[in-house]
């Protein structure tokens, strides 16, 4: 019974506190894909991928009801970095939707403008409205409407003690009229947060470099039940080295709460409820995270040492020497991985698995009409022979007295030639490891994919390479040979397909540089770079996030400078997060049903080539 | 220079009335010594942003005969040169374009030629070298060239086709681009005598919009497109359904992109 008055009361006080409306409001979700448009048309640097706000405590003065109900701590905020812009996940605090969603692209469209970082917050921010203000002219209305009613939901300056109360009314003037506030006077309190300007002191993670050198580790694990948009605000913390997490020394007078980091190593003692772990986690003001390159699920699922040398496949050659992408210094990094080309030392020579059959059957017979092949057209205006059909059909309307159309009265031999040359380039990282089915993992269906495509590329006499790749630093980028350009397509090469294997992660910009290469000494007018992949770049150590993409699309851009045609086919669900980045609007095909891949490629490409 | 040329009358009464053209560098005073020189010229620009609109503001200003010939998958020489008509029991000799602008001395104007069929655009070869001329087999002539302008857009190419480095290399090239705000807006202006500031918005949005190319947007909005939706405005339709109309809904299928680009337009022109 107690618990339930409880339970009602918390529900009633909560209800009556929270000024916000549910009902209409707007999530980041909805909108966070027109969202990073309307960011990159307004002028913001397209690298920047948009993500939801952790909620931060304000620590300003709040109402009565909501004091006591203990909600309105938290607030989010927008801000950006270097990486990301970042929203907050939901707009509930207006009472009619479109002013909450007009909140969202309010704060999208400021954050595209570059202000100078030297000035004061207050400053900036009227800096930004002005500037915003003058470039769109059509968001003022849109601004008023907004300032109204942020300011009808503010306390109101009266309420307020002196040195509150001057803060508030500094903040409502700038608001207001922007461009007249010089400065402002910080009360003792914190003021109430402003929704329409960014966070005036943008919780940066404590450190960027991390002294460990790893990096997120790719972990092929079941994929997440639930994604939540929202980063944690990151802590980089160091973890302890090998002492027993279970040793701890007991102090009465200290309990740990759940955001404090606690420097216990427990390696497998991870909790599997991913709800539970999912909603404390959201409670935190921040995540520590010390980073050791490895989850327990990787590390118990997955040995990231290298084979060791007997164990390996076999090196072809000396390793290749490739320079490197770093945006943060916008040089490039000669010589800076090292690439070895092997191929599968344990590949015997097979047929096509049984249950491609049928389907590499019906791929080469629509491929075949892709040959090149002499033949005739009718009913054309010129050619060699006299189109008889035609000559019958003219002659007839004439004696009909019909109106005569004009006829093309000739045949023309015409000679179609295919003058092309194809590289697919696999991802072979850890992550094609997950199961994309009950029964098929990732590698399978790019198994299958690398099969049925050359099956149908074997039908249309078109030159073609198969490669793979996978990385582990930039000392080690493996680069699995699969079918050159001169050998032709045997038992041998389905041999090499049938061994791939999912190797390590997925350093793309030198994989792609050393494909460019070899493509770009092909001799043919057309060349495509045919990129297969299911995720991010990605590697242990700061190749990861920005970096990863920034030097992938450097080295697409140079695959471009050659001549070359890079596209990129993906399973990744998320990809049109980055990949417009890198392979522009046309330059990339998501397959939304993984297993569709190996009956989609063939297709994709005879579209492409038709 | 344009305006002002249209506004003499001594110049309308001529050939054609020169359409207005916004020159954005040097190109016409290029346009003139090729024509002097007898050179081909190839003109390579996005969609939309005053090729064809060029070409034809130059043969009037020059008053020359214009031939204009969209190229497409199933043109073949013939069409360019000519051919035999089978006519009432006998054959006649048919100029194509290229003939035609050959004899009467003009500008023959290929647009989009890598739509062509690769055999087509040989024709051209003798055309467009040191010998400028037009070799006709089936009547055994011999013409003596004219001037030759070409134009392709190199963004907006199917894989397959491009242009042969061999024709290519024929040609003295001219890169269009979009024109600044500036020109831009004197172009809205000039071609659809809309008030200044919306053309001002306009050009502000089609900013926005090119920022996207690549990225979001495949083509991105070209100015002939301003020109549609200015018409609409200046026709008295309201500005934000005439963007939407002529540019957001022109430019993508997409409609979470869409929503972004009309959000744009809102920011600009919005209530």
């Amino acid at each position: 019974m107690e618990e339930y008055v409880g339970e009602l009361w918390d529900r009633l006080i909560t209800g009556a506190a929270e000024k916000r409306h549910a009902a209409v409001g707007v999530q980041l979700d909805e909108i966070a894909k027109p969202a990073a448009i309307f960011f990159r048309a307004l002028g913001g640097d397209p690298g920047l991928g948009i993500s939801a706000a952790p909620a931060v405590r304000h620590g300003a003065r709040r109402r009565l009801l909501q004091r006591v109900a203990g909600s309105g701590e938290k607030v989010e905020l927008s801000w950006r970095d270097g990486h990301v812009l970042r929203l907050p996940s939901q707009i509930d605090l207006f009472a009619e939707k479109a002013l909450n969603r007009d909140l969202y692209f309010w704060l999208v469209a400021l954050a595209a403008v570059e202000t100078e970082h030297t000035l004061p917050w207050i400053v900036r921010n009227q800096q930004a409205t002005l500037i915003t203000l003058q470039r769109f002219p059509g968001l003022l209305s849109r601004y008023d409407r907004l300032v109204a009613a942020t300011l009808a939901i503010r306390i109101p300056p009266e309420k307020l003690p002196a040195d509150e109360s001057a803060q508030e009314n500094a903040i409502r003037r700038a608001l207001q009229e922007p461009g007249t506030v010089n400065q402002i006077l910080l009360a003792k309190r914190p003021f109430q947060p402003v929704p329409l300007w960014p966070h005036p002191q943008p919780p940066v993670s404590a450190s960027t470099e991390d002294a460990n050198g790893s990096g997120s580790s790719e972990h092929g694990g079941s994929a997440p039940v639930k994604k939540s948009r929202r980063k944690h605000l990151a802590e980089r913390t160091d973890a302890t080295e090998d002492k027993n997490g279970f040793l701890m020394m007991f102090r009465a007078e200290s309990l740990f709460s759940w955001s404090e980091f606690v420097k216990v190593n427990r390696p497998q003692d991870d909790e599997d409820d991913a709800e539970t772990a999912q909603q404390v986690a959201e409670d935190m003001d921040s995540l520590s995270i010390a980073r050791d390159g490895k989850t327990s699920a990787a590390s118990v699922r997955f040995d990231l040492d290298l084979p060791a040398g007997a164990e390996d496949d076999t090196p072809l050659g000396e390793g290749v020497l490739l320079p490197e992408w770093n945006w943060k210094k916008q040089v490039m990094q000669p010589d800076y991985c090292s690439l070895q080309q092997l191929i599968a030392a344990d590949a015997t020579p097979c047929e096509l698995p049984h249950a491609l059959k049928n389907t590499a059957n019906r791929l080469r017979r629509q491929f075949q009409a892709l040959t090149p092949t002499r033949h005739w057209l009718k009913g054309q205006q010129d050619g060699e022979e006299l189109d008889m059909d035609a000559w019958v059909q003219l002659v007839s309307e004439k004696n009909s007295s019909m109106p005569t159309s004009e006829h093309g009265l000739y045949r023309a031999q015409v000679n179609q030639e295919r003058d092309l040359a194809c590289l697919l380039l696999a991802d072979l990282s850890l992550s094609t490891d997950a199961y994309v089915s009950n029964h098929s993992r990732v590698i399978d269906v790019i198994r299958d994919s690398l099969l049925l495509f050359s099956e149908a590329l074997t039908a249309t006499g078109d030159s073609f390479a198969l490669y793979g790749f996978s990385s582990l630093k930039r000392s080690q980028v493996r680069f699995h040979y699969i079918k050159g350009f001169e050998e032709k397509y045997s038992g041998q090469v389905r041999g090499r397909i049938t061994a791939i294997k999912p190797g390590y992660y997925t350093r793309m910009g030198a994989a792609i540089r050393q494909a460019s290469s070899l493509l770009a000494q092909q001799k043919k007018r057309q060349r495509l770079l045919l990129i297969l992949t299911d995720g991010k770049p990605n590697d242990l150590d700061q190749y990861e996030g920005r970096y990863g993409i920034e030097d992938t699309r450097v080295a697409l851009i140079e695959a471009r400078k050659l001549g070359l045609r890079p596209f990129c086919v993906t399973i990744d669900s998320e990809a049109s997060d980055y990949l417009p980045h890198l392979f522009g609007a046309g330059g990339y095909v998501v397959i939304r049903n993984p297993e569709e891949l190996p009956k989609e490629l063939p297709m994709l490409y005879a579209q492409m080539t038709r | 220079m344009d305006t002002q040329a249209s506004n003499t009358p001594v110049n309308q009464s001529l050939i054609h009335d020169p359409p207005f053209y916004q020159p954005s560098g040097d190109e016409c005073e290029l346009f003139e010594r090729a024509w002097k020189n007898h050179l081909p010229l190839l003109i390579k620009g996005p969609t939309g942003c005053g090729k064809t609109r060029f070409v034809s503001h130059m043969a009037a200003r020059l008053h020359l005969p214009l031939y204009t010939v969209a190229c497409h998958d199933d043109l073949t020489a013939a069409d360019l040169v000519g051919r035999h008509l089978i006519g009432d029991g006998e054959t006649v000799w048919n100029d194509g374009p290229l003939t035609r602008a050959v004899r009467e001395g003009g500008i023959c104007y290929l647009d989009e030629v890598v739509e062509a069929r690769k055999d087509t655009t040989v024709v051209l070869h003798p055309l467009a070298d040191d010998r400028r001329m037009l070799p006709i087999d089936r009547t055994g002539e011999l013409l003596p060239s004219f001037m030759l302008v070409v134009s392709y857009n190199p963004g907006y190419q199917n894989f397959l086709k491009g242009m042969k480095p061999s024709t290519r290399q024929r040609f003295v090239s001219l890169t269009f681009d979009f024109p600044t705000a500036a020109q831009e807006e004197a172009v809205l202006v000039g071609e659809t005598g809309i008030d200044a500031m919306t053309a001002k918005r306009l050009v502000s949005i089609a900013g926005a919009f090119r920022s996207l190319r690549d990225h979001d947007l495949e083509e991105v909005a070209s100015t002939r497109l301003l020109v549609y939706a200015a018409t609409l405005i200046k026709d008295g339709y309201d500005p934000v359904r005439a963007c939407r109309a002529a540019l957001v809904e022109t430019l993508t299928d997409d409609p979470e992109t869409a929503i972004a680009l009309s959000e744009v337009v809102n920011a600009t022109f919005g209530r």
